[in-house]
């Protein structure tokens, strides 16, 4: 009963949205953190490889007799293992244009713009699934 | 989630040393003496930046894992009346060159000033997140 409450409609589909931009947000934190350590490769998850196993497991899910009930199934990537209970990520490190001599190779304006949009796919992901509770909540009161 | 703000902390900690360093080194740019009076010119300090914290115990952030000294020669003066000069007229000043110093500083601040983002992100998203349990 509760567990067809919570793996109905889009809220399986947000909550791995949630899990892969928290653990992206701190592999972020960690090479901003990281922008004078020498030697130091900044590290990171690739949103597109996430979004192909999500759009392939959402595909997969809507082939199903009842599209939008039930969990999701998420095949691993190269970098991201799905558990049940959340994500085991293991960010890549990037060994291009390393420019300096201490072989960083920091980029701060790509970070941030990639710390932006986290945050903004982060935050986004929330608002909707605080839309989804607010319908649940109203089922439940039976008004508005 | 929590543990990026440690990371980013970690960061800001690190940074701040770094800037104390600096003004050390700049403050000192002039010293020929140690603190009893002997003749030691001040010796320029490096502070070492290495990957994990190890006030957490983790992988991700930074610390400073040493404060180097620079070998690189004096700055040699000469200044024959001077009661440190040698045989030559020569008093030697500290390694300090006040320009590399000022650029290490902005930089400093400038990654002071990333992590403080960082930060602020980490403290956005944590409140949406919260918000959902309200």
């Amino acid at each position: 009963m509760i567990a067809g409450l919570f793996d109905n409609g889009a809220l399986p589909v947000l909550e791995r949205l949630l899990q892969f931009t928290s653990h992206r947000h701190s592999m972020l934190t960690d090479n901003i953190a990281n922008l004078s350590t020498p030697y130091f490769k900044s590290k990171d998850l690739s949103p597109r490889s996430f979004q192909n196993a999500l759009g392939e497991a959402i595909d997969e899910r809507r082939r199903r007799p009842n599209p939008t009930n039930g969990p999701l199934p998420l095949d691993n990537t190269g970098q991201i293992e799905f558990r049940r209970d959340g994500l085991v990520v293991r960010g890549e490190a990037m060994n291009d244009g390393i420019l300096f001599h201490d072989e960083n190779n920091r980029d701060l304006e790509r970070i941030m713009q990639r710390l932006a949009e986290n945050t903004m796919a982060h935050t986004g992901s929330i608002e909707m699934i605080r839309n989804q509770f607010d319908m649940l909540r109203t089922a439940i009161r039976e008004r508005p | 989630m929590f543990g990026s703000l440690d990371i980013s902390t970690s960061a800001l900690v690190a940074q701040r040393t770094r800037l104390e360093a600096i003004s050390a080194n700049l403050a000192n740019a002039e010293s020929v003496a140690d603190a009893d009076g002997n003749y030691a010119p001040f010796r320029r300090r490096i502070p070492m930046f290495a990957p994990g914290d190890p006030s957490t115990g983790r992988a991700e952030g930074v610390h400073v894992s040493q404060i180097a000294l620079d070998d690189s020669p004096f700055r040699a003066k000469h200044e024959p009346g001077h009661r440190f000069a040698d045989a030559d007229g020569y008093v030697f000043y500290p390694n300090i060159d006040p320009a590399m110093e000022m650029v290490n500083a902005l930089e400093a601040s400038r990654a002071y000033e990333a992590n403080i983002t960082a930060a602020e992100a980490t403290k956005t998203m944590l409140q949406a997140s919260l918000r959902l349990l309200a």
